[in-house]
Formats: C-alpha cells, structure tokens, sequence
C-alpha cells in the first residue's frame, strides 16, 4: 500500500557503498543524474548501464527494492514515453487514427524512459544506502559555503532530517488510524470522487491532530536538551573521507569524462 | 459466535533480509461468551494475532474461522464481520475525529447501515455504558480529558454491537484508578451483553481478575491457553520470558514460605481473601 514508497526507505545491509561518506553518494548521484543528460548515445547508456549494474551489485540491496521507487512515477514515465513517440516529427512506421508514431519518436521516447528510470533507480540508490541522518549530515557539510550568503544550512539541514524522520513515522500513524477506522466499518476503497473525499476525514482529522502534536512534543524535548541552532554544535560521528571515497571520486570522474566523451563518438559515427 | 484460528503464521518483508514472524503457527478456538486475556510482552506479536480476527490483516499462512466461516475466503462480507467482531485499538483516543463526542460514537453504526436515529439511540446506549454522562455528548472529542477520551473512543467500537471485542492493552498510559474504571467497565460488558471479550495486556493483574482463559505468546508463538490457575502454575517459565505472575501468586508462595499454607494457584482478590482467611483459621 503506502510502504511502497521507497525514499527515505534505508535498506540495513553492510557493503562498501553503504560506508562511503554521504558526501561521496550524494556527489556520485549528482555526477551519475548530470550524466544521464550528457550523453545521448547508445554507448553512453551501455555505459551509464554498466556503472548502475556495478553499483547495485556493489551494495548488496536486492534489486526489486530499487524499481519500488519506479511504480511512483509511472504516469509520468508512460506520458513522457507517450508524448515522445507520437508528437516527435519524422518518418512515419505507424498510424492510430490521427496520432502518428515515428522512428525518430520511438528512439527519442526510449532514451526519455531510460533516462527517467534511471534517474529515479540512480537516486533510490541513494536512499536504500544511505541512513537519513547521514545524509542530512552530507548535505549540511557540503552546502556549508551557502551560510556566507545569509543561507541558514544548519537550520534546513535540521528541517530535513526531522521530516525524513517523520515519513515512516506518519506512514505507520496513517496505517494504523486507517485500520482502527476500518474496524469501525469506515471504507476507503469504493464509491465515487465524493464519497472517497469524504471518507477520507476520518483518516485525515486524527492525522493531523497527531502530526501536530508529535511536532510540539518534539519541539518542548528539543528545547529541554538545549537545542539552539547550528553554532558551536558538534559532531558525534564528525564525517571524514577515507581511501575508499577517494577512489570513488576518482571513478566517478573517469566515467563522467567518458560520459562527456560519448557525446563526440556519437557524432563521428553518424 | 466462536472464533477459530488455524495455524496462523504472519510474516513481515518475506523474503529480504528482514524476514520476521510476527506470529508463527498458533492455533486456538475461542468459545462463546469466553473473556480471554492475552498475554504477552512488547513484540509477542499480541496486536498482530487480533489483527487477524477480524480480517485486517491477511495471515501468510493458515486462516481464521468465524462461526465455522473461513473470513479469508473469496467473497466472505468482511464489514459485516467488522460489526461482529469489534476491535478497540492500541490508545483509540486516536482515532477521534468529529465535531462532537455523539457523532463520533455513530460513525460505527452508521457505518454499518443503521439510521440516524438507530444509531443515535446505540450511541446513547454506549457511552452510557462506558460511563460518559450525557452533560458531554455535545463537547468535542478534542477538549475532553485523557481517561474520558478513551471511553469515548471505546464506546465508538460497543455502539457497533458487536458479539466479540477486542481490546489492545485499554489501560496503557492511565493511571491506576483509570485502569481499575476501565477493566470493571470491561467486564460488566462481558457479563451483562454476554459479549466474548479478548483483552490484550502485558500486566497479569490486569487479566487475573476477569479472565476465564489466559493465552501467552512468546515471540509470535503460542506458549499457554488455559485456566488462570492453570497457567498461574507456570510462574517459573512466565518469569523467563519475561513476564510475571500476577501479584496474588507471589503473595501466596511468600505466605507458604512463612509457613502460612495457602493454594498457591489462588487468582482472584476474592480467592486470595477466602485462602488466607482460612488459613488463619478465621
């Protein structure tokens, strides 16, 4: 149902992805994401392929965990596939009353879907490997040069890792008022726009009422601790690169300069 | 209006690495008008098992029989099963959400196809069984205390009328005195609707008092589903899955140990007052 949602969804397994700083991920999934728009060869998708193949083999996370995220986007993905095919001049392969398909559509169209994919796979990637904490701490640290335009890093990157922290939280708070509500013979499922609209107002009054008051808790434990913003806070885990982030920036820049290089082999071919 | 699971077994995120059973093979018969305790500690896998009994969750392997009727069944009418078989959450205070404390009491009949005014008059009956005076049927849930919010909630579940409640731990976070209005509400319902109620609990003394039958899950099994006393005989064993015996049973072995010889599987207060007083020779 609503677990499908796979950001924010950390997969428990140790491998050599998973202990990479966070700093490495999130600039690897930014390399791979900037690579997928570089290029528009077959060899580079061949490429692009190979090195997400490699790191989902790499962090020992189950691949259907991977394409969970993908259902989400699906209506997007069959529209842009769509839109691509039929709307795309050229030579025509077949007709559907007054919407054309065209080779040069259908090849535009793949790529598209490939690239969407790919992005979402890419960025699942992220999350599966990677504790929400860690990640908020990656970005906190690598946005930290924004604090000198009046940015306020510590203050989003806190915001971050609190609603991250919150989505299984209300997913499971959603789950259970949905049941208790079930049990007392509410019906989510059938009827029209309406009477679905309204059957929602059981699940979503309790909702939000918990929402608000998990958030005001929290505020009143945070305050207890003396929490007072980003200044002179330390670290318990301060983050450090070791051997193996150096490698992985290493082999992120050979593949986006061979990204970037295949962007000139598809030229000389053609 | 007997309850009957078969070989039950749930398991969470089957075939990944977190592969857990939250309950593994249990299997009992619930009879009619029965007041089962159920017994268990955090992740025994209690709330799961009541999930099960009125069709909430879909067991991964075995199945329930209500009345004979397997609930699991193609095309079996599960929200008339929810009007039999009644369940009150895990703090229900929760899932409160109209305007004033009647209408939300007649969300369940309602629910179940009942008029206006039959489910107003059920609602009435509910709360006033739960000991919610009339001078609060038009606040809101909302502005009510915690021990009245639950009452409310409770009664959400009895307005439906339901043959079998269950309850998943109603006493947790009240004080005593709310605990003791709570579980006297409980069993007043049990004898005078001769309802079969399933009480969730991870306190013995909560259940000793009121329970015909004691089932205890350990670690989503089966361990005990027997008589108080029968299952009160156990201390020892209870005690290594981390649960005790109630306090009455540790009085008793404390009074023969000075020499005072009571019946060590003494259950009740009542029981407790008639041993003692007769050992005394009073």
């Amino acid at each position: 149902m609503i677990r499908d949602i796979t950001i924010g969804q950390y997969y428990p397994v140790d491998s050599v992805i998973h202990r990479l700083d966070p700093r490495t991920k999130l600039a690897g999934t930014v390399i791979f994401l900037i690579s997928l728009f570089v290029t528009s060869s077959p060899v580079g998708y061949v490429l692009a392929t190979l090195v997400l193949a490699g790191v989902i083999k790499l962090s020992r996370v189950p691949f259907k965990f991977m394409t969970r995220g993908l259902r989400a986007i699906l209506i997007v993905l069959l529209l842009s596939v769509s839109f691509n095919i039929f709307l795309t001049p050229g030579t025509t392969i077949l007709k559907i009353g007054f919407l054309r398909a065209t080779k040069e559509g259908l090849i535009l169209a793949g790529f598209m879907g490939l690239r969407l994919v790919y992005l979402v796979i890419g960025s699942s990637l992220m999350t599966l490997t990677t504790t929400p904490t860690q990640l908020t701490d990656g970005l906190e640290k690598s946005l930290r040069f924004l604090n000198r335009v009046g940015v306020p890093v510590h203050d989003i990157a806190m915001m971050m890792s609190i609603a991250l922290r919150f989505i299984p939280i209300l997913v499971e708070e959603t789950d259970k008022i949905m049941k208790a509500q079930t049990a007392r013979g509410a019906d989510f499922d059938s009827g029209n726009l309406i009477q679905r609209a309204k059957a929602m107002i059981p699940l979503l009054v309790p909702l939000f009422v918990s929402a608000f008051r998990r958030a005001s808790d929290l505020a009143m434990a945070m305050e207890a601790r003396c929490y007072h913003g980003g200044e002179g806070r330390t670290k318990m885990h301060p983050l450090r690169y070791e051997t193996r982030d150096r490698i992985a920036y290493l082999l992120m820049f050979v593949y986006l300069a061979l990204m970037i290089a295949s962007r000139f082999i598809r030229f000389r071919l053609f | 209006m007997s309850i009957r699971a078969e070989n039950l077994s749930y398991i969470y995120n089957e075939g990944t690495v977190m592969e857990t059973y939250a309950i593994r093979d249990v299997s009992f018969e619930i009879g009619d008008g029965t007041f089962v305790g159920l017994i268990g500690h955090t992740g025994s896998g209690k709330s799961t098992l009541i999930q099960h009994l009125n069709g909430l969750l879909k067991p991964s392997r075995g199945t329930v029989y209500f009345n004979g009727e397997d609930i699991f069944a193609e095309g079996y009418n599960m929200k008339a099963l929810r009007g039999h078989v009644g369940l009150v959450f895990q703090y229900p205070e929760y899932q409160l959400f109209e305007e004033d404390v009647l209408t939300d009491v007649m969300f369940g009949p309602k629910n179940l196809g009942c008029s206006d005014d039959v489910a107003k008059e059920r609602a009435i009956r509910a709360l006033t069984q739960c000991g919610v005076d009339e001078g609060r049927f038009d606040r809101s849930p909302f502005e009510l205390s915690g021990g009245y919010k639950r009452r409310v909630a409770i009664a959400g579940v009895i307005a439906m009328e339901p043959d079998v409640l269950i309850l998943d731990e109603p006493t947790a976070g009240l004080d005593p005195h709310g605990r003791d209005e709570i579980l006297g509400m409980i069993s007043r319902l049990h004898k005078e609707r001769k309802m079969t109620v399933i009480l969730v609990s991870h306190s013995m003394d909560d259940v000793a008092e009121h329970a015909d039958k004691i089932m205890v899950l350990n670690h989503g099994e089966l361990l005990f589903y027997d008589t108080p006393r029968e299952v009160f005989k156990h201390a020892a064993e209870l005690e290594s899955y981390g649960l005790s015996a109630p306090e009455i049973t540790y009085l008793a072995a404390d009074l023969n140990a000075a020499g005072i010889s009571v019946d060590p599987s003494m259950s009740t207060i009542e029981e407790a007052k008639e041993e003692i007083l007769k050992a005394l020779g009073r």
